[in-house]
C-alpha cells in the first residue's frame, strides 16, 4: 500500500463492526471511498455481492489487491445498479490554510465544511439504491453529526459511535424518507 | 474484473450502457480491455483488472 491511500484506522473498524452487523446474506452491496479496501473485504462472505468505488487509482489498486472488485469512479457515477446496502466513510475533516493539494489530502478532507464529499454523496445515491435499500454513513463531531441526523430527504439513526481523545466518530444508518 | 460485474455498471456521464471489448482474460476475470459508450462516443479503460471510469475532464 502506498503513502497516498488511507489506511485502516479506528474508523474503519467501527464502520466494519457496523456494517458486518448490519449486512444481509442476499444483500447487493456498494462500499463508495473504499480506500485500502478492507471494509469491503470484511462483507465479501457476508453478502451476495460487494462492490467498491474509489476516485484514488491507488486506492482502487489496493482494495483489487485484497480481491474486492473495485471500479474507479468519482462516488456512484459509473454504477446502475439497485444496491441493498451502501456504506461510505467520507473525508470529513474541514479543510484549512495548511491542506496540501495531494491524494492523501483528498482521502481526508471534506471541504470547508468537512461535510461536502458527504453532501455529494447524499445527493447522488438515491439513483443506486433498492426501494428499501440502507445506508451506513461515517460521521464525526469535527464536522457535526446533527446537520446529517436533520437532513432534508433522509431519516437517520445513531447505530455506532465511539470516542476519540479528540473526536467523536459516529455511524448514521440513512434511508431517503418516502 | 468479473464479466458479471458490467451489470452494474454505467457511463459516468450519460448513464447510459457500456459495451466491454475484453482484450486480455486470465481465470474468467477481464485483466485489459476497454469499456465504451456510443452515445458519448468515449472509451474507457479497464487496466489490471480495474474498470477507470473517470471522466475524460477528470483523468
Amino acid at each position: 500500500m502506498t503513502d497516498s491511500v488511507y489506511p485502516p484506522s479506528e474508523d474503519s473498524y467501527l464502520l466494519r463492526d457496523a456494517a458486518v452487523g448490519e449486512v444481509r446474506r442476499d444483500d447487493t452491496v456498494l462500499e463508495v471511498g473504499t480506500g485500502s479496501g478492507f471494509v469491503a473485504k470484511a462483507l465479501a462472505d457476508e453478502a451476495r455481492t460487494v462492490v467498491a468505488t474509489d476516485i484514488s487509482n491507488e486506492a482502487v489498486r489496493a482494495a483489487r489487491e485484497r480481491g474486492v472488485s473495485a471500479v474507479r469512479t468519482d462516488l456512484v457515477a459509473a454504477l446502475d445498479a439497485r444496491f441493498d446496502l451502501v456504506i461510505f466513510n467520507p473525508p470529513y475533516l474541514p479543510d484549512d490554510d495548511t491542506t496540501p493539494d495531494d491524494a492523501m489530502a483528498d482521502a481526508l478532507g471534506g471541504g470547508e465544511t468537512g461535510r461536502e464529499v458527504a453532501e455529494r454523496f447524499l445527493d447522488t445515491v438515491p439513483r443506486v439504491l433498492a426501494p428499501d435499500g440502507r445506508i451506513l454513513l461515517v460521521t464525526s463531531s469535527l464536522s457535526g453529526v446533527e446537520a446529517f441526523e436533520e437532513r432534508e430527504g433522509y431519516e437517520a439513526e445513531r447505530v455506532a459511535s465511539e470516542r476519540y481523545f479528540f473526536e467523536e466518530v459516529v455511524v448514521l444508518r440513512m434511508r431517503p424518507t418516502p | 474484473m468479473k464479466k458479471d460485474l458490467m451489470e452494474l455498471l454505467c457511463c459516468p456521464v450519460c448513464k447510459g450502457e457500456l459495451e466491454l471489448d475484453a482484450t486480455r482474460e486470465e481465470d474468467g476475470e477481464v485483466v485489459e480491455g476497454t469499456l465504451y459508450c456510443e452515445d458519448c462516443d468515449e472509451t474507457y479503460a479497464v487496466d489490471d483488472g480495474i474498470p477507470d471510469l473517470l471522466p475524460p475532464e477528470a483523468r
